[in-house]
C-alpha cells in the first residue's frame, strides 16, 4: 500500500511538470513493477503492454466512432442541428447556450467521445454566441458541459472500454446511458436558464430566430436516421457494439457525401484528427495498463476491499464513498486512465455488495447501474478543475478564453451534474428502465 | 518464499476455485509454509501472453491454452486437440501428461519454465441454434465459432463457415444470430450464457475436439527453491494435478448439464456423420504426424493416447 | 495549458505541411479505411450473401494496431499528447522551458524503451514463427512497426522546443 501511494505521489508529481499522462503512468509503472520484481520482468511487463493494447479488437471502436463523428462536423451537420436547436430556445434569454446543450446532445447520439463532441460545437456555437454578445464563461461553460454527454448517450467509447473491462452486455450498457443522458440534457438547460437569472449580463435578453432552413431540416433528419441506424442494428441482431462503429462510420460517410457537405479538405481532416486523437487514447490506454499492472501487484485493490471489509459498512456507504473517490479522483487524474485504473478495483467490491432493492437483485443489474454512475461520474471530472479534459479542448480550440473564464463558467452545470449523480445513485430504475 | 500466479480466468471459474487455489493451499501446507502462492485478482497481461510471461519472469507461475499463440513452439501440445480423444477430463489430462510430458518431451517445448501441470478439460461438443444435424449436409453453410485452427479445418471441410473471435464474444454474436453455432464444452454454455441461444448440441464419443493446457512456474524461480520443498510441490503437481483439474472439468460439466435440463437437445452424432468426422480429422492428424519430423512417433503417441482413455477408433 | 490540441499552434501546424507527416497521415487515413471496409465487407457479406468473412476479427486487430503505431509520431509532432502544465505558470520563463525540454526527454526515454522490447519482442516472433491463428499472418513485422514508430517518437519528442 505505502509503495502505491508513493507511486501516486510521483506520477502526480510528473505530470504536474509537464510529462505527458501517458509516459509519466508508463514510467512509474514499469519502474514500480522493477523495484517489486526486477528489471528484466518489468521490462518484458512494458514491452507486452504497448504490443497487445494495439491488437485488441474491441479497442477498433475508438477510432471509428472518432472517425463517425468527425466526418459529421466536417459536414457542416453539427451547424444544422445547432440551428435547428435554436428555433426551439430562441426567444428566449440564453437561448442559444440552451441550443448548444441541445445541439450537443443531439451530436453526442452519432459521437462517441465527450472530447469530439466538444471540440465539434465549440466550433459550431462559439461564433454565434460570440455574435450576440454572451459572456465566454456562459457560453464556453454551456459547450464544456454540453459535450461531457458524448461518453453517456450512445455510441460511447467509455461504455465500450467499461464493458470489457467488466465483461458487461455492451448493448445493455448503451441503453441505460439514454435516460440519464437526457437527463444531463434537462439539468444543463436548467442550468442556463438559473445562471441568466442570477446574472443576467451573461446572455442578451433574446437573440434572434432564423427561419428553419432545408439544408438545417436535412441535418436533424441525418443525426436522427444515423442513430437510430446504430442502434436498430445493434438490437435488431445485424452487427454487433464493436461493429456498429464500422457500419456507423461507413454510413455517415454515405450521408456526409449524400447532402454534399463534406469537402475534401474536411474528409482529410477528420481522417487525420481520427488517427492522432486514436494514438493519443492509445499512448494512455497502454500507460493505465502499465501502470495498473503495477498498482495491483502492490496489492492495492486487495488492500482497499480488504479495508471495505475490515470496516463492515453497509453497502450504500461503501457506494457513496466509491462515489467520493471518483469526485476526489476525477479533479486529478485524466477521465480515460481514471476508469481504466478505478473499474478493476472497485468492480469487485461493488459487484459484492447487497443493496436490498428489488431492481438491483441481479448482479448484472447492479453493474450496469454501477456503470453509469461511473460515467456521469466520469463527466463530472471532465470540467472539474484542474486535470479537466474538455475544458483543455476548448482551451485549445479557442485559445484566446482563459482558463479561468471557462471553468467559471462550467460551476453552474457542475450543480446540474451533481444533483444528477445523487439522482442516478438513488433511483437506480433511472439506468435500468430500458435494459429490463 | 511467496510465489505470484497471473491468472486470467474469471476468478469464479471452476479451475480456479476448484483446482489452482486448493493446488495454491496445498503448496503451502507440503513444505511447511516456506512457500506460498497469492493468485493475483487481475491478470498481469493478455492471455495469449501467459506462457512468455512465466518465461520472462513478469509472474512466477502462469497458465494457459497452447492453442492461444500459432507459432511452432507447441506443435507436439497439438496431441490432445483432435478429435475422438476421450469423454473424462480426469483420464484425458493424466493420458496428456504421461504422454506428451513423456515421450513427446513436453518440457522441451516449454524452455525456460518448469512443468507443474498438463492438462485437457471435457470433450467437446458442436452447438447450434438453428437445426439437427442428421447428415453431413447438414452442416453445410453453417456459421460456426471454433477454437482454433485445428476444429476450423474440420468443419470448413463439412461446409461450414468456421469464424475466429475471443470467447467472451461468442454471446453477443450467437443472441444476434451474427453466428449460428459454436464449439464449446457443456461448462462453457453456462459459463458464457448461451443456454438461452442454443437449441441442439451434437455429442460426438470422445469429442469433436479439445484444448489441451499448460501449468507452469519461470525455471530460475523453480531453482531457486530447496530441493525439498521441489519434491514436495512436484509430489502435488504434474500427474497428481491432472487429476485435481480433471475433476475440477467433470464436475463443471456436470453441474452445467444440470442446470442445462432439457432446455437444449443434446443428441449423439448419427453413423454418417461421425464418419465424414473421422475421415477428415484422420487427415488431418496424419499431416501433424508427418510434421513432428526425427524421433516423435505421432501416431503411435495417438493409439496410446486412445487406450488410455478408452475411446475405440476403429 | 495543453489538451489533445488538435495541431492548432505552433510547430504543430508547420510539421503538418512536411512530407513524412503527410505520407504518415496518408497512410493511417488508408488503414482507417480498410477498418471501415473489413467491418462492411464482414456485416453485408453475411446478410446479403450468407458469407461471413473469416478473417475480420484478425484483420481489424492488425489493422488496428498498424493505424496505432503508424499515427503515434503523428500525434507526438502535434503535441497531442495528453499533458498538463498547470504548476508551469508559477515558474519564470525559462524555467519553464527548461521543464517542457525535460519533459520532452523523459517522454523520449519511455518510447526509446518501448521500442526496444518491440524489437526483442519482434526478434522472439521470428524465431518462434509466431502468426495469426485463420490468416496465418506473420506477427513479427508489426512489432517491428511499433518499434520503428516508438523510436520516431522518441526523437521527435527529443527535439521538442517550446513554442515562442
Ligand atoms: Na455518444
Ligand atoms: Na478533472
Amino acid at each position: 500500500m505505502t509503495i502505491s501511494l508513493i507511486a501516486l505521489a510521483i506520477l502526480l508529481g510528473l505530470v504536474f511538470l509537464r510529462v505527458p499522462i501517458a509516459f509519466a503512468m508508463s514510467i512509474v509503472g514499469g519502474a514500480g513493477f522493477a523495484v517489486m520484481r526486477g528489471w528484466q520482468p518489468a521490462g518484458a511487463m512494458v514491452g507486452n503492454a504497448v504490443f497487445e493494447t494495439g491488437l485488441s479488437y474491441s479497442l477498433s471502436v475508438v477510432p471509428l466512432f472518432i472517425f463517425m463523428g468527425n466526418v459529421l462536423a466536417g459536414s457542416g451537420i453539427a451547424h444544422g442541428l445547432f440551428a435547428a436547436a435554436d428555433r426551439v430556445f430562441g426567444r428566449m434569454r440564453g437561448g442559444l447556450a440552451m441550443a448548444t446543450v441541445l445541439s450537443c446532445g443531439g451530436f453526442s447520439a452519432v459521437c462517441g467521445s465527450s472530447l469530439a463532441t466538444a471540440a465539434t460545437m465549440s466550433k459550431v456555437s462559439m461564433p454565434s454566441m460570440r455574435r450576440f454578445g454572451y459572456s465566454d464563461s456562459l457560453a464556453t461553460g454551456a459547450i464544456a458541459a454540453g459535450g461531457t454527454l458524448g461518453i453517456l448517450i450512445p455510441p460511447s467509447v467509455v461504455l465500450i472500454i467499461f464493458g470489457l473491462l467488466t465483461e458487461a452486455d455492451i448493448g445493455k450498457l448503451f441503453l441505460a446511458g439514454i435516460i440519464p443522458g437526457i437527463l444531463g440534457i434537462i439539468g444543463y438547460l436548467l442550468a442556463v436558464m438559473a445562471a441568466v437569472r442570477l446574472k443576467p449580463e451573461l446572455a442578451p435578453e433574446v437573440g434572434e430566430v432564423h427561419p428553419l432552413t432545408r439544408r438545417d431540416a436535412v441535418s436533424v433528419f441525418a443525426v436522427l436516421a444515423l442513430f437510430l441506424f446504430i442502434m436498430a442494428g445493434i438490437y435488431g441482431g445485424f452487427f454487433t457494439p464493436i461493429e456498429a462503429a464500422g457500419m456507423g462510420a461507413a454510413a455517415a460517410l454515405l450521408i456526409a457525401f449524400a447532402t454534399g457537405g463534406l469537402s475534401r479538405q474536411a474528409l482529410w481532416t477528420a481522417f487525420l484528427d481520427s488517427a492522432t486523437a486514436s494514438a493519443m487514447i492509445f499512448a494512455i490506454i497502454i500507460g493505465a495498463d502499465i501502470f495498473s499492472n503495477f498498482i495491483s501487484f502492490a496489492g492495492l485493490p486487495d488492500a482497499l476491499s480488504g479495508i471495505v471489509e475490515d470496516m463492515g459498512l453497509s453497502a450504500w456507504t461503501v457506494l457513496l464513498i466509491v462515489v467520493l473517490i471518483y469526485m476526489v479522483l476525477g479533479c486529478f487524474l485524466e477521465s480515460l486512465s481514471m476508469i481504466l485504473l478505478t473499474v478493476p478495483v472497485f468492480y469487485p467490491v461493488i459487484s459484492s455488495l447487497d443493496f436490498g432493492l428489488e431492481i438491483l437483485q441481479d448482479p448484472e443489474a447492479v453493474l450496469i447501474w454501477f456503470a453509469i454512475i461511473v460515467v456521469v461520474a466520469t463527466e463530472i471530472s471532465l470540467i472539474t478543475p484542474p486535470i479537466g479534459m474538455n475544458v483543455f479542448v476548448l482551451r485549445s480550440v479557442l485559445p484566446d478564453v482563459p482558463l479561468w473564464t471557462i471553468f467559471r463558467g462550467v460551476w453552474v452545470f457542475w450543480i446540474a451534474d451533481i444533483l444528477r449523480l445523487a439522482l442516478i445513485v438513488g433511483l437506480p430504475v433511472l439506468s435500468l428502465y430500458l435494459v429490463t | 518464499e511467496e510465489l505470484i500466479m497471473s491468472s486470467w480466468l474469471p476468478p469464479k471459474h471452476p479451475i480456479v476455485v476448484n483446482a489452482f487455489e486448493p493446488w495454491a493451499e496445498e503448496v503451502e501446507k507440503v513444505t511447511g509454509g516456506r512457500v506460498t502462492v497469492r493468485i493475483m485478482g487481475k491478470p498481469l497481461g493478455s492471455p495469449p501472453a501467459h506462457f512468455d510471461m512465466a518465461r520472462d519472469g513478469i509472474a512466477d507461475i502462469t497458465y494457459g491454452l497452447h492453442s492461444f499463440t500459432e507459432d511452432d513452439r507447441f506443435n507436439r501440445a497439438r496431441l490432445g486437440q483432435f478429435s475422438f480423444m476421450g469423454d473424462d477430463a480426469i483420464a484425458n489430462s493424466q493420458a496428456y501428461w504421461e504422454i506428451y510430458g513423456g515421450k513427446l518431451d513436453a518440457a522441451d517445448e516449454h524452455e525456460g519454465t518448469h512443468l507443474l501441470g498438463l492438462f485437457m478439460h471435457g470433450p467437446g461438443l458442436l452447438h447450434n441454434s438453428i437445426r439437427k444435424i442428421e447428415a453431413p449436409a447438414d452442416l453445410q453453410g453453417l456459421k460456426l465459432r471454433v477454437p482454433g485452427g485445428y476444429v476450423a479445418d474440420l468443419v470448413e471441410a463439412l461446409g461450414a463457415s468456421p469464424l475466429f473471435m475471443s470467447s467472451p464474444e461468442v454471446y453477443e454474436k450467437l443472441s444476434r444470430g451474427v453466428i449460428d453455432g459454436v464449439a464449446f464444452t457443456y461448462e462453457a454454455m453456462t459459463a458464457f450464457n448461451l443456454t438461452d441461444d442454443i437449441k441442439y448440441s451434437m455429442t460426438v464419443p470422445g469429442g469433436i475436439y479439445n484444448t489441451t493446457w499448460f501449468f507452469a512456474i519461470n525455471e530460475d524461480k523453480w531453482e531457486s527453491l530447496s530441493e525439498e520443498d521441489r519434491a514436495a510441490i512436484d509430489a502435488i503437481s504434474g500427474a497428481a494435478f491432472a487429476e485435481r483439474v480433471g475433476k475440477a472439468w467433470n464436475d463443471a460439466d456436470t453441474v452445467a448439464m444440470e442446470e442445462i435440463g432439457d432446455k437444449v437437445d443434446f443428441y449423439e452424432a448419427p453413423p454418417e456423420v461421425v464418419a465424414a468426422l473421422k475421415e477428415v480429422a484422420g487427415k488431418l492428424e496424419q499431416d501433424w504426424t508427418e510434421s513432428l519430423g526425427e524421433g516423435y512417433d505421432g501416431a503411435a503417441a495417438l493409439a496410446e493416447f486412445r487406450e488410455m482413455t478408452g475411446v475405440a477408433l476403429e | 495549458m495543453t489538451g489533445p490540441a488538435a495541431g492548432t499552434g505552433g510547430q504543430g501546424a508547420s510539421r503538418r505541411h512536411a512530407g513524412w507527416y503527410r505520407a504518415l497521415a496518408a497512410i493511417a487515413a488508408l488503414l482507417i479505411g480498410l477498418l471501415i471496409l473489413v467491418t462492411c465487407i464482414d456485416v453485408i457479406g453475411r446478410y446479403l450473401l450468407n458469407r461471413p468473412f473469416g478473417g475480420a476479427y484478425e484483420l481489424t486487430q492488425m489493422l488496428l494496431a498498424a493505424l496505432v503505431f503508424v499515427a503515434l509520431p503523428l500525434t507526438s509532432a502535434d503535441g497531442g499528447h495528453v499533458e498538463v502544465d498547470l504548476a508551469l505558470h508559477l515558474f519564470p520563463a525559462p524555467v519553464q522551458r527548461l521543464l517542457g525540454r525535460l519533459a520532452g526527454i523523459v517522454s523520449a526515454v519511455a518510447l526509446a524503451f518501448f521500442c526496444w522490447r518491440l524489437v526483442l519482442i519482434g526478434l522472439d516472433q521470428v524465431e518462434d514463427g509466431t502468426r495469426s491463428a485463420s490468416l496465418m499472418i506473420p506477427m513479427a513485422p508489426l512489432a517491428f512497426l511499433a518499434a520503428a514508430s516508438c523510436a520516431v517518437s522518441a526523437f521527435i519528442l527529443l527535439l521538442r522546443r517550446e513554442d515562442p
